[in-house]
């Protein structure tokens, strides 16, 4: 004869599901509903006020032919220049951040903070820096070398370039933390047995910590290309109508203005299923790629 | 422990109900029998005696200054009106019609709310607003020839284009963009005033007085002080008698030799005569801040400026826009905002009451140009008492000039869809920066706008 299970186990089987309820029904009011909406709408014409209607592919359709997707496309891929910079960046800065120094804590705090500043924030502070005329930038650079600096945030050409110096910036502590966590894995005997042989430093670099980091290469340039596929706010901040020739407008920004200020509901939700299914077949990709090179204890 | 956990969990339920509860609760309160908004309702609704208590949303948006003039406007409305109560909210400007559109789909439009351009003519397409026409009839604050009627022309629709037709919104205001400059500044360079009658200053004599008033002060190489700012395109375009679109054709009209001869003009303030802050000067430190610093000699002012000039430290005035010496007119735009009456209002009477009031009443327009937030909707008291009123700037009289005589509705007026509109600004860079000259930039842009215009407004 089976025996039920005690009471004890079952009221604690009741508390774990009304635990678990909450996130899975957060997740189901709050995730999947609207993306089901969100696909529905993909297919209307809605601008809020009159009943969304039905237009079958249209929307995508339009999405293959409007310049301004391809333009927003070509400006967020172009700014993903600045996550190998950021790793390069952030692994020097690692590599000197992992030794017993007087005071590291304190300078490690430092390249972290602007992590956890708030983008808007630190967007407003990088308008400051990189005015043309009373900019910090150009300023000292007129005042230190003579160099008369660039329209950083009023030039077509400039603008992208500006993004990429800002994000890697905003965005270097975070991966060097991630580095250094890494580095503090590796076990120091490589790096003897590597001393005995002879090797030098850049030797060490190129041949031991670079390899065995590969995890977090991936992990960094996986949730990289996500966030870069996805920024946002510091466009809406530093270029509100797209910048110069809408050379800074990234797709997401580009779903914004379609949705919140022309209420084009239904195309925005087009290109944003477009992007969606772009990011899915990039981390896709990374993930198959990823057998070829990450290396896993 | 069983109905422990059901306590807990009906807590829970009755949080998210409560929640729930909240969020619907501005929708529609109370009763709505006796006022429902049969529009063949009689008499003013202050005569209509025994009245329940009513209570109705309004929602704009604006400075915390007139944030101030609103809540005393709506408090006399109460006073006229014991029976009916308004919730008024104020809305970031930057927000508001996200905001509106985001309550409009989702059945929770305030009863009486600003409207204006683009989104009105949506509103008033897709019938979510009331026709105000049968309600006008019943107030004796409506006299059609005492208010501006470049006013409310804007807030007319025939069911097909706006202009004519029907009345579905009435006026917040009439903006005339005017010429303000820096009296100070042009007498210590020894300049004459430029005058408040139009056509008797050309732009030659304004682009002439610029370049006198533009100074480096401190001999770094860099200008500190502007002749003029914002030398506005649309203005330069009328001037010289082309326009961006013609609407009852649709045609977007940029590709003309006038348009590209009025831009280049204005590029070329900036570019060939330095006369004019760049964009990119104009993000680190906007015109308005310029003006007020004195950084800055001629700027154009909306109404609603004149309260934070009234404590500037030099002198100032306004003048009639500079014409264009060829054509020997002058251009500049009127803004507005209206107010409209939600179609789904339970309350239309007094929604259309509180609408009118703010628009038309006597009291109302009278505080609102003595807090210097707008020129009355009212004509008589607008060429009587606000033109004799004894706050700078001394000529008033120009604001009305504008009005009656070269302002015209700004170019979204009419556009459903203003795509066309941003792209256009955002490819304009290039005749700023004198990467391009206007006529073929222009002539490059022509065909993509007209393809975005029809793609949004056909």
């Amino acid at each position: 004869m089976r025996k039920s299970k005690p009471s004890y186990i079952r009221k604690e089987y009741a508390w774990a599901y009304l635990f678990v309820a909450a996130p899975v029904l957060g997740f189901l009011i709050f995730g999947v509903a609207p993306l089901l909406y969100s696909a529905w709408l993909s297919f209307t014409s809605w601008d809020l006020v009159t009943p969304p209607e039905f237009v079958g592919f249209d929307n995508y359709i339009e999405v293959f032919h409007d310049e301004k997707v391809y333009k927003s496309l070509f400006n967020t891929v172009f700014m993903m220049l600045g996550i190998p910079i950021g790793m390069i960046v952030a692994l020097l800065l690692a590599i000197m951040m992992n030794r017993p120094l007087k005071g590291i804590s304190f300078l490690r705090t430092i390249y972290y903070l602007p992590v956890i500043s708030p983008i808007i924030a630190v967007s407003l502070l990088w308008q400051w820096i990189l005015n043309q005329d009373f900019g910090l930038l150009n300023q000292t650079m007129w005042s230190w070398f003579g160099i008369e600096g660039p329209n950083w945030l009023g030039d077509a050409n400039w603008i992208k370039p500006s993004m990429i110096l800002m994000g890697v910036w905003g965005g270097v502590g975070g991966t060097m933390v991630l580095y250094l966590a890494g580095l503090q894995s590796i076990s120091s005997s490589y790096y003897e047995a590597a001393e005995v042989d002879g090797a030098s430093a850049f030797q060490k670099l190129r041949l031991i910590t670079i390899p065995l980091l590969t995890n977090i290469h991936f992990f960094v340039i996986v949730m990289g290309v996500i966030g870069a596929f996805q920024s946002f706010s510091q466009i809406y901040v530093l270029a509100g109508d797209g910048g110069p020739e809408y050379s800074a407008a990234t797709v997401v920004f580009y779903i914004f203005e379609n949705a919140f200020k022309y209420f084009n509901m239904g195309y925005a939700s087009s290109v944003a299923w477009v992007l969606g299914i772009i990011i899915f077949i990039v981390t896709l990709l990374q993930f198959r790629l990823s057998k070829k090179w990450v290396y896993n204890d | 422990m069983k109905s422990k956990l059901s306590a807990k969990l009906g807590l829970v339920m009755l949080l998210c109900f409560g929640m729930l509860l909240s969020a619907c609760s501005s929708g529609g309160n109370g009763n709505s029998s006796a006022t429902n908004g049969d529009t063949g309702n009689k008499g003013d609704a202050a005569t209509n005696a025994p009245q329940e208590k009513v209570k109705i949303s309004f929602m704009g948006h604006g400075s915390p200054q007139e944030k101030d003039i609103f809540a005393k406007l709506i408090k006399s409305y109460e006073t006229k009106y014991p029976n009916v109560k308004v919730e008024y909210t104020s809305v970031p400007p930057a927000e508001y019609n996200q905001k509106l559109s985001t309550l409009v789909a989702s059945g929770k439009t305030p009863d009486v709310f600003y409207v204006s351009g683009p989104q009105f003519y949506k509103f008033a397409e897709a019938g979510t607003i009331q026709n105000l026409q049968p309600f006008l009839e019943t107030t004796e604050l409506f006299q059609a020839d005492n208010v501006w009627k470049q006013a409310l022309d804007r807030y007319r629709f025939d069911g097909k284009q706006l202009g004519q037709g029907d009345l579905y919104g009435l006026p917040k205001d009439v903006g005339p963009w005017a010429m303000a400059y820096n009296k100070t500044m042009f007498t210590e360079a020894g300049l004459e005033l430029p005058p408040a009658e139009v056509g008797k200053w050309t732009w030659d004599n304004w682009l002439d007085a610029a370049k006198k008033l533009t100074k480096d002060e401190n001999g770094d190489g860099k200008v500190d002080i502007y002749g003029g700012a914002n030398f506005t395109l649309e203005g330069a375009v009328w001037a010289s008698g082309g326009d961006f679109i013609d609407y009852t054709t649709g045609k977007v009209t940029i590709d003309t030799p006038e348009f590209a001869k009025a831009m280049q003009w204005v590029a070329d303030l900036r570019i060939k005569h330095n006369v004019s802050p760049s964009p990119e000067d104009e993000k680190a430190m906007n015109s308005y801040s310029r003006f007020v610093a004195g950084k800055v000699g001629m700027f154009p002012m909306g109404p609603w400026d004149q309260p934070g000039f009234w404590d500037l430290p030099f002198e100032w005035d306004i003048a009639a826009w500079p014409v264009n010496p060829e054509t020997g007119k002058a251009g500049t735009w009127v803004g507005s905002m209206g107010y409209s009456v939600s179609s789904k209002s339970k309350h239309a009477q007094e929604a259309f009451n509180l609408a009118a009031f703010l628009a038309l009443d006597k009291e109302g327009q009278k505080q609102n140009y003595e807090l210097g937030q707008a020129v009355p909707n009212l004509i008589y008291m607008a060429k009587g008492e606000f033109v004799a009123y004894d706050k700078a700037p001394a000529n008033r009289q120009v604001f009305l000039d504008i009005i009656e005589d070269y302002g015209h509705p700004p170019i979204e007026f009419g556009s459903k869809d203003t795509k066309w509109i941003d792209t256009m600004w955002q490819e304009a860079g290039k005749v700023w920066d004198g990467k391009m000259t206007a006529a073929d930039w222009a002539k490059e842009l022509q065909p993509k706008l007209q393809e975005l215009y029809d793609k949004g407004n056909k």
